[in-house]
């Protein structure tokens, strides 16, 4: 029941502004694909491209090997959930998720029927005549996606559905979205700016920047190797250390910074020589405190300005030599009662954790 | 000294009504609360044969009065059945106009209103002249020179813009998503045109309808030179007006107050109740949401005596005291009517002996005392000229 969706060489443009610029990716049957981005970036664009809001102005969207082009959203075997979700209030939520077999010609008793299934399946039995003003955010939230379903879609776009809700809803909202994916095993395609979601919930994502995707992969793939300086800083955090390059060993880079030579490691998809600008990558999580007979590959001396308890988490905020600033998390479970702000420490960090890449735009600028 | 000032306000506004309501229950031929004659409901019904022979016919008896409200009436359907979708697509087109053009468009929609309602009727009229006189004896010549057709079209044109108005404010709301998930959802443009935007734009067509009616039924300056040989119900009450006026007008007057007071309270109470049963049903919500029983206290329901009933009752009581009063002392009905007529006649007839009386001689007439026409005489010419004369009515 599930469809492969194959964007080629699709960009989108308004007058001679491009919202999408020659993006290719296949998204597999099954699949759950995300498409991360700040906002701006053309991921909407995108996404309507899919649905049949927007088509192309060059390249072609297929889905199941079909050619789209042309073919409006009606005749579409996808589903859209948009981002204020758009039920309609003037209907119970029964005729809301029956709506799309209402405009086919379905009897009432059917229609009825499949809405009973599929407040079944979101877990609303009996709540069918309500009104959409009396349920809850993540009520709604189900509603949305139950009536997205009703029409057995072979593709579900989701556009940032959960950016309205809170913190916990959210969270739970990722679990269950997953469940339905599994449960009704069609492809998911979603769109969000918030990394959290996106490493949570997808099989694979799509990094986008200014209309171009940077990067596409497994998630852990993304999150340990970016590809770019933009995926580096824009999924998860990462402390940037400018330099040049000192001396390459197989993927063994040494940068020489103003705060010293750090030896990281280079994607063997990015050539780098001898001279060259560059940046290399350390996730706030990588830095440690040394303790007696550790022995990490570079050192790095900080001097404390300032932290924060997350939770789990502390937080702390440092200045290098140069006067660079870094972030680095230390465990709660480890007793840094001790350090406080002017405290200088020496940190380490293992080169096989940290990235280098040619110097480019940074998603923190 | 607020509450004096919002006295006062409140007199301006409703006092003249407040007058003309009552000069209508005054059984004399001029609207008048004094002298007071009697109480009585003659002018909504037959009106009176004057004693001068005159009829003055009352709300009931009044043919042109009907003939006009039934044109009005037909009029306002017709402005309402066309000027409502005419507004709305207006409205709809201005959605989908991108932002250059929108400005422009809206600055033409909302034009005829700003145009004179007395060049809109002239032009209607001028137009469909020609229109008419192109086709010959037919069908078209006929509809050109149909008053009450031109009366509707002549109206549309600038009733149609308020309507554009109501649903342009109602469109502004409008989520549009809305549109684009029913369309993603499988429904084809007219589907999300009926099952999607008419039920969003219910209540604007509703009070576009009333405003369009209302509207069409009060016009005059259009209609005027819009409606041709027909008579619609405020070019009727002109020309009364301009022949003298009667109470008959005024007890039309309060036909139309107190309709329009009766649906305004109807309204009123219907939009409270389904008010109520909105927030009732937010209640319950909110009951089954709270886990707590904090909220959630049982609520007495205690029997309260509704505040209009008690309004009402007391306005009957007083009404039934006033009408008992009046009858008590032969203030109403037909004996008292036939008292004051007979005693207007008395006088018409003193005052008809007065002049006799005083009527000129022959000798007087001839000149005597007051010098005769022998001076004047070139200066009037042939006296027996205006002698057939009937005077001025």
């Amino acid at each position: 029941m599930s469809a492969d969706v194959e964007l080629n060489n699709v960009s989108v443009t308004f007058g001679s502004f491009y919202a999408a610029k020659s993006v290719n990716v296949k998204i597999n049957g099954g699949e759950f694909f995300s498409f991360l981005g700040p906002s701006g970036c053309g991921k909407t664009t995108l996404l309507r491209a899919i649905s049949g809001f927007q088509d192309p102005s060059e390249g072609s969207v297929l889905i199941d090997n079909k050619d789209m082009f042309g073919i409006g959203p009606n005749k579409r075997p996808t589903s859209l959930i948009f981002q204020n979700l758009a039920l309609f209030p003037l209907m119970s939520v029964s005729e809301n998720i029956a709506f799309s077999l209402e405009v086919r010609g379905v009897s009432k008793k059917d229609r009825q029927k499949r809405a009973d299934e599929l407040l079944e399946l979101i877990a609303l039995e009996g709540q069918g005549e309500k009104k959409v003003h009396q349920l809850s955010g993540g009520q709604k939230q189900r509603v949305a996606i139950a009536r997205a379903l009703a029409v057995e879609p072979k593709v579900l776009l989701l556009d940032e559905p959960l950016s309205a809700l809170d913190l916990k809803l959210r969270q739970r909202m990722r679990t269950e979205l997953r469940e339905i994916q599994k449960r009704v095993n069609i492809t998911f395609i979603y769109i969000t700016h918030d990394q959290g979601e996106a490493l949570t919930m997808s099989d694979r994502i799509a990094v986008m920047n200014d209309g171009e995707i940077e990067q596409i992969g497994p998630c852990d793939e993304v999150y340990n190797n970016p590809l770019t300086p933009f995926v580096a800083t824009f999924v998860g955090e990462n402390n940037p250390l400018f330099g040049t390059v000192k001396d390459i060993n197989q993927n063994k880079v040494k940068i020489e910074t103003p705060d010293g030579d750090f030896l990281s490691t280079m994607n063997e998809n990015k050539k780098l020589n001898i001279g060259d600008e560059a940046i290399a990558f350390v996730r706030p999580e990588s830095l440690f405190i040394p303790r007696d007979g550790d022995n990490f590959d570079n050192q790095i001396e900080v001097n404390i300005e300032s932290f924060e308890f997350e939770g789990n988490i502390k937080n702390f905020y440092a200045t290098l030599k140069s006067g660079t600033r870094i972030k680095f998390s230390i465990p709660n479970a480890i007793d840094t009662s001790s350090i406080s702000s002017g405290t200088k420490l020496q940190l380490g960090f293992e080169s096989i954790k940290s990235s280098i890449l040619p110097k480019a735009q940074l998603a923190i600028d | 000294m607020m509450g004096m000032y919002i006295f006062i306000f409140f007199a301006y506004l409703f006092g003249p009504l407040i007058v003309m309501s009552i000069t209508a229950f005054n059984s004399a031929e001029f609207p008048s609360i004094s002298p007071w004659e009697c109480f009585s409901f003659r002018w909504f019904n037959e009106g009176k044969i004057a004693y001068d022979g005159q009829h003055l016919a009352g709300l009931l008896s009044d043919w042109r009065l009907h003939d006009g409200i039934i044109s009005s009436l037909i009029i306002g359907a017709g402005v309402v059945s066309l000027s409502v979708p005419i507004g709305m697509a207006a409205a709809i087109v201005l959605t989908q106009v991108r932002s250059q053009l929108r400005d422009i468009y809206y600055s033409i929609s909302i034009m005829p209103v700003l145009f004179p309602g007395v060049i809109i009727g002239i032009s209607t009229v001028v137009l469909w002249d020609r229109i008419a006189g192109l086709g010959g004896d037919g069908f078209i010549s006929d509809v050109g020179r149909n008053g009450i057709f031109l009366t509707i079209l002549a109206q549309t044109c600038f009733i149609s813009t308020y309507c554009f108005l109501i649903f342009v404010a109602r469109l502004q709301r409008f989520d549009q998503t809305q549109e684009e998930a029913a369309l993603d959802l499988g429904a084809t443009q007219t589907q999300v045109f009926f099952k999607i935007l008419v039920p969003y734009l219910m209540p604007a067509i509703a009070s576009a309808a009333v405003i369009a009616f209302l509207f069409s039924f009060e016009n005059y300056n259009t209609t005027v030179f819009s409606i041709l040989s027909d008579q619609t119900l405020t070019t009727v009450i002109a020309s009364k007006v301009r022949l003298g006026i009667s109470p008959a007008l005024s007890a039309l007057a309060l036909t139309i107050i107190a309709l329009t007071i009766i649906a305004a309270v109807t309204y009123e109470i219907l939009r409270r109740r389904s008010e109520k049963k909105y927030a009732q049903s937010q209640e319950i919500f909110v009951k089954e949401k709270a886990a707590s029983g904090r909220i959630n206290k049982e609520y007495k329901a205690g029997f309260k005596v509704p505040k209009g009933i008690v309004a009402i009752l007391l306005v009957l009581v007083f009404a039934t005291y006033g009408a008992t009063q009046i009858v008590k002392n032969d203030l109403y009905g037909q004996s008292c009517i036939d008292a004051a007529d007979q005693e207007k006649k008395s006088k018409f007839l003193e005052q008809l002996q007065t002049l006799e009386s005083n009527e000129l001689t022959e000798e007087e007439l001839s000149g005597g005392s007051l010098g005769g026409t022998e001076d004047y005489g070139d200066i009037f010419g042939d006296p027996s000229l205006f002698q057939d004369f009937g005077g001025f009515d």
